[in-house]
């Protein structure tokens, strides 16, 4: 898995889809829909799709070494690496901007366990659609994201809608009793994205070894 | 007879093109040369050979090992190469051996140094900036440096110039002598050939026509000789006969 992984960095992956993993850094700007930082995460294996696809890789990758269900894994992997990356990345952004004492953001949900949660939900339903969709011949990347785009688009919204639903104010909340309510949707978004991610892999690989490359 | 590939009755249905019962085998320190013309059914066989493109039937044996049961064992033991085809272009040399080493077990560091110097390769290099004839040594530096047994190329000599061919041709046999390594290699450019293969298999609409060794197929097709011929036909003159007589077939009906 690591050689895959390594592969996968350093010739697949294009590097401005690095820098999208790092775009998590923007919650700590004051005034911002924070969940775009979920549509930056869903950017970058996209670009590195497209990239791997302009470059040849899956003929080099298929004279290596390697079965087309791995190459499917190497992928997969870099996918999570990107994404859980970028969330990762965020917490001390978002705990540098608690410590300044920033007022909540006014535009949409505020960089909370919720938030994080939501987050981890998002990737795992666009990882299931894109991933799925792509591998179906493993070439049409566009078409693949612009499919996965609609439950992403809708996700965002709802994940910003849910800051201005009195019901819901305590997902939009630091203080400590509300990051306790909170917790259980984040452990809710970290079981969904290993699920989902897992499903996706097992789909795309089954459908990978039926395409002719 | 020992074989270290041993292709039987592949078929593949595309529409338009059909490979069917495609079957050959390849002993152990002999260079076979898989002819026809474009669009013949060469890359898709090379293509089935190595699962990337799964075939309809048929079975795929290597080292005496079913391709599709132990695929990665024995790409381990295989160096491919595709003529024409970029990975990576915009990444340096040196970056696509440090990931291409770690997969295999048997890596030579010393070997690939070796080849390295040999074809005059640098690796500060970005794989766009080589030359075609350079892109096809690199390729081979990369799958001689884990000791392949067996060289898969695709094309390899195609859009070369003469002098770069003839190299690569000398460089063929000289691997085929010196390592303990067979080559399959498809090309349109029969000249090639007639010049390093022992063994030659002629497909012709996705179908094998003849394969054998060198000699026997060149006997197999003494019926296309004329008068005017003195000496046996060349690669050249077979395909170029049969592909008429096939026109000159197709035009009567």
């Amino acid at each position: 898995m690591i050689t895959l992984l390594y592969k996968e960095l350093r010739l697949a992956a294009h590097p401005a889809s690095l820098v999208f993993a790092c775009l998590g850094c923007l919650v700590l700007v004051p005034a911002y829909p924070y969940s775009v930082i979920f549509l930056f995460g869903c950017l970058a294996p996209y670009i590195t799709f497209l990239h791997a696809r302009e470059t040849n890789d899956a003929w080099y990758t298929a004279v290596l070494p390697v079965t087309k269900r791995e190459s499917v894994l190497g992928k997969c992997l870099l996918v999570l690496v990107f994404q859980v990356f970028q969330l990762f990345f965020s917490v001390p952004f978002a705990l540098l901007r608690h410590a300044l004492h920033i007022a909540n953001n006014p535009v949409g949900l505020d960089a909370t366990a919720a938030w994080y949660g939501m987050g981890f939900f998002v990737y795992g339903v666009f990882d299931l659609v894109f991933l799925t969709a792509f591998y179906k011949n493993g070439y049409k990347v566009g078409q693949a994201f612009l499919l996965a785009a609609i439950p992403l688009a809708l996700l965002m919204t709802a994940t910003e809608a849910a800051a201005h639903l009195p019901a819901l104010a305590w997902m939009d909340s630091c203080q400590p009793e509300h990051l306790r309510m909170q917790l259980p949707v984040l452990a809710a978004g970290i079981a969904c994205y290993g699920v989902l991610l897992l499903l996706a892999y097992r789909v795309s690989a089954k459908r990978f070894e039926q395409v002719d490359l | 007879m020992k074989t270290v590939l041993d292709v039987r009755d592949i078929g593949k249905r595309y529409p338009g093109f059909t490979l069917e019962h495609v079957s050959f085998a390849l002993a152990p320190h002999r260079i076979m040369g898989l002819i026809g013309k474009n669009g013949a059914g060469k890359s898709t066989t090379f293509k089935a050979i190595l699962n990337m493109v799964k075939p309809d039937s048929g079975s795929v044996t290597l080292f005496q090992k079913d391709f599709s049961r132990h695929e990665k064992e024995c790409k381990e033991r295989i160096g491919v190469v595709f003529g024409g085809v970029d990975f990576y272009p915009l990444k340096k040399l040196s970056a696509i051996t440090a990931v291409t080493r770690t997969f295999y077990a048997d890596w030579d560091q010393e070997r690939y140094q070796k080849y390295i110097r040999r074809f005059a390769l640098d690796e500060r290099k970005k794989y766009k900036e080589l030359s075609s004839g350079m892109k096809v040594k690199y390729l081979l530096a990369l799958a001689l440096s884990h000791h392949a047994e067996l060289l898969i190329l695709d094309e390899p000599t195609s859009g070369l110039d003469p002098v770069s061919r003839e190299e690569l041709i000398q460089i063929f046999r000289q691997i085929v002598k010196s390592e303990t390594c067979s080559i399959l290699f498809s090309t349109h450019i029969t000249s090639d050939l007639d010049k390093c293969a022992d063994d030659i298999t002629y497909i012709q609409n996705g179908r094998v026509l003849q394969s054998a060794d060198k000699e026997t197929f060149l006997q197999s097709f003494a019926h296309l000789k004329t008068p005017q011929d003195a000496g046996p036909l060349t690669l050249e003159e077979i395909m170029l006969r049969t592909e008429r007589s096939e026109w000159d077939d197709n035009a009567a009906l």
